[in-house]
């Protein structure tokens, strides 16, 4: 899961290094306009819905992270 | 009262000594208590609509944090329940918590939309009686005091009890666009979970009336701020000198520098007609920094006095002249309302799952770009709208919301052409010459958004923005005509220096330095040279001066 939601992030943010951080958000390297784009990108693909409780820097610090809540929310 | 007032300094003065006086635990009395005088000063028959708000946000918090213990005892119990079934039960739980929190967010954002439009309701006094009706309790209650127990009675005269509410008068609770964005808020995050709901209603009254941030912000969440007010402080001689100092700082740049231009900026945009382009222009350029001292000295203020009870607000501004691009300017000016807007507007708005499937037809339709853009357009204008709206209902500041949300919203369509063209032009754009040259253009920009503000309406700012591209006449800058204004030729000096003096000190702060360090390392006889100095200059160059309320601040108004 883990590989799959780094191919659709770098897919749509090619210019980003989504395996540079742990810390994308702390870090500065992710903006709240890249967020919903990925948060949008990631709803598409996998068929989900975010909610907004779901959005909050633990889950987007990391692909890592990212892909334990799109585990979690596709049950 | 304001924190220009005379009376300011004796409240504060007793609102110190009762907060370190109190034992530890029950300190956050002492803040209430203090808050609910300050709100008092401005009219207590107003007082309702402040704890009204607050009652309905408790208890709409209750009931939804209720709901979600339920929903989790719930789910502990039913072990056969399969995901399906558990995902179903969720939705419900959470359908009755949106349900509560849109029923609070209604009432307490409808009696500010009520006061924002009075003008357009006045045949409608639904709330200007029941104000009446509170007027009249408050008073009698105020004679009794007054007949029967005199002390008490000049408390109840000094604190506005006695003043008669005019029936159909237009009235404004204090603070109220600051309490209702910060209760919304509140609420938001409870229904969210990422909050927990305040037991105590008493607490939540005082995150919402906190005397240092009701008059003009910042808009603090209220994790962020809750458990500092709630845990008393030791009196701390390093936290408190660091306090006053901001606070001393803030008064400088409210009396010497804001109320100061204003005599100058103020006379020049009520009789615009009478000027040209050059005058026109100067006072546009003074009435950016007065918005920006008056602001950004009350904030120092409001940080400085809660920083004194150990109480750290969220800052609101972060030099934002310095900035590069409209987006950057606005992560540093009035910092806590672009939070706000983000966190409970642009956000839920940009991943909701209709604006989501919005984007993904459009991605369809008109390729990834179209898809992408959608999730930024649409919340934006929502966003900039709304925040045109919460200043004021007038078409000026609508258009002042399109304004900026326009150049916000060109600016990130735009991105990669702008890139492409910078490097096809070869622009150095991370050179300090073409950073020099950004910073101006986006000086120029905030210059129009306050011209299209500062005179009240659409067409005086039209003809003011004619007047200074077609009647611009530089002569007009040498000839003596802008000492004639409002302020005399060392007045305007003194403005201008100062202002000088502070892109100064905030280009030296943009480089890391700390002044409040720098003052506290100096020898002691050096240091408080410099705090005399700053005394001296709010008691000498301060502006108190008759015809001028140099007691408000300008963003109590929104």
């Amino acid at each position: 899961m883990e590989e799959k939601v780094l191919e659709v992030l770098a897919q749509e943010y090619p210019q980003i290094d989504f395996s540079a951080s742990q810390a994308l958000v702390d870090d500065g390297i992710l903006d709240s306009l890249t967020i919903t784009g990925m948060i949008a990108a990631l709803s598409m693909e996998f068929g989900i819905v975010i909610p907004y409780e779901e959005i909050i820097e633990e889950n987007f610090n990391s692909v890592k992270a990212l892909a334990q809540m799109v585990e979690r929310l596709r049950g | 009262m304001v924190y220009t007032d005379y009376l300011f300094f004796p409240f504060f003065l007793a609102a110190v000594l009762l907060y370190f006086g109190l034992p530890l635990k029950v300190r956050w009395i002492g803040l209430l208590a203090a808050s609910m005088f300050f709100f008092f000063t401005w009219g207590v028959e107003l007082l309702p609509f402040a704890v009204g708000a607050v009652v309905v946000a408790w208890a709409a918090s209750c009931l939804m944090k209720r709901e979600y213990l339920k929903q989790d005892e719930r789910l502990l119990r039913e072990k056969a329940w399969d995901a399906a079934k558990k995902a179903a039960f969720r939705r419900k739980v959470k359908q009755r918590c949106r349900y509560l929190l849109w029923a609070a967010v209604t009432l307490i954002v409808g009696m500010l939309v009520y006061i924002k439009a009075q003008h357009m309701l006045a045949g409608v006094p639904v709330l200007t009686s029941a104000v009446w009706f509170f007027s009249k309790v408050y008073q009698h209650i105020g004679r009794f005091f007054m007949l029967h127990m005199p002390v008490l009675g000049i408390f109840v005269k000094d604190t506005g009890v006695m003043e008669t509410f005019t029936e159909f008068s237009f009235f404004v609770p204090l603070g109220i666009s600051y309490y209702t964005m910060s209760l919304v808020g509140y609420l938001a995050d409870v229904y969210w979970r990422k909050e927990e709901a305040e037991k105590n209603i008493l607490l939540l009254l005082l995150y919402a009336l906190y005397f240092p941030k009701i008059l003009a912000g910042p808009i603090v969440k209220y994790r962020d701020c809750a458990p500092m007010l709630r845990e008393g402080h030791p009196f701390a001689y390093q936290r408190m000198c660091e306090g006053l100092q901001r606070m001393l700082w803030g008064y400088v740049k409210k009396m010497v520098i804001a109320d100061r231009l204003n005599l100058f900026v103020s006379p020049v945009f009520a009789a615009y007609e009478d000027y040209h382009g050059a005058v026109l222009l100067v006072a546009a350029v003074g009435s950016v920094f007065y918005t920006f001292c008056d602001f950004s000295g009350c904030m120092d203020i409001a940080l400085g006095a809660s920083q004194v009870f150990g109480v750290e607000l969220t800052e609101n501004f972060k030099r934002p002249f310095f900035s590069v691009s409209v987006a950057e300017y606005w992560r540093r000016w009035h910092m806590t309302l672009g939070i706000w807007f983000k966190d409970y507007v642009y956000m839920p708005l940009a991943v909701s799952p209709r604006l989501i499937r919005l984007s993904g037809k459009l991605r369809d339709r008109f390729g990834k770009r179209a898809g992408k853009n959608c999730m930024t357009v649409v919340p934006l204008c929502v966003v900039w709208l709304l925040t045109g709206l919460w200043h004021s209902t007038g078409w000026n500041y609508i258009v002042w919301g399109s304004y900026w949300g326009s150049l916000i919203i060109l600016s990130t369509i735009f991105e990669p052409e702008i890139t492409r063209l910078s490097g096809l032009f070869h622009i150095p754009v991370h050179s300090r010459g073409f950073q020099a040259v950004r910073m101006l253009r986006l000086f120029m920009l905030v210059i129009v958004s306050r011209i299209l503000t500062e005179p009240g309406s659409l067409a005086a700012s039209a003809e003011i923005l004619k007047k200074i591209v077609f009647q611009f006449y530089p002569w007009e800058l040498f000839d003596g005509t802008l000492y004639t204004l409002g302020l005399d030729r060392p007045g305007l000096h003194l403005a201008a220096i100062s202002v000088c003096m502070l892109g100064i000190i905030g280009w030296k702060q943009e480089k890391g330095i700390v002044f409040r360090d720098k003052i506290a390392g100096l020898p002691i006889v050096l240091r408080w040279s410099v705090l005399l100095a700053g005394i001296a200059a709010v008691l000498v160059f301060g502006i108190y001066g008759t015809g001028y309320d140099a007691g408000s601040f300008l963003y109590m108004n929104y």
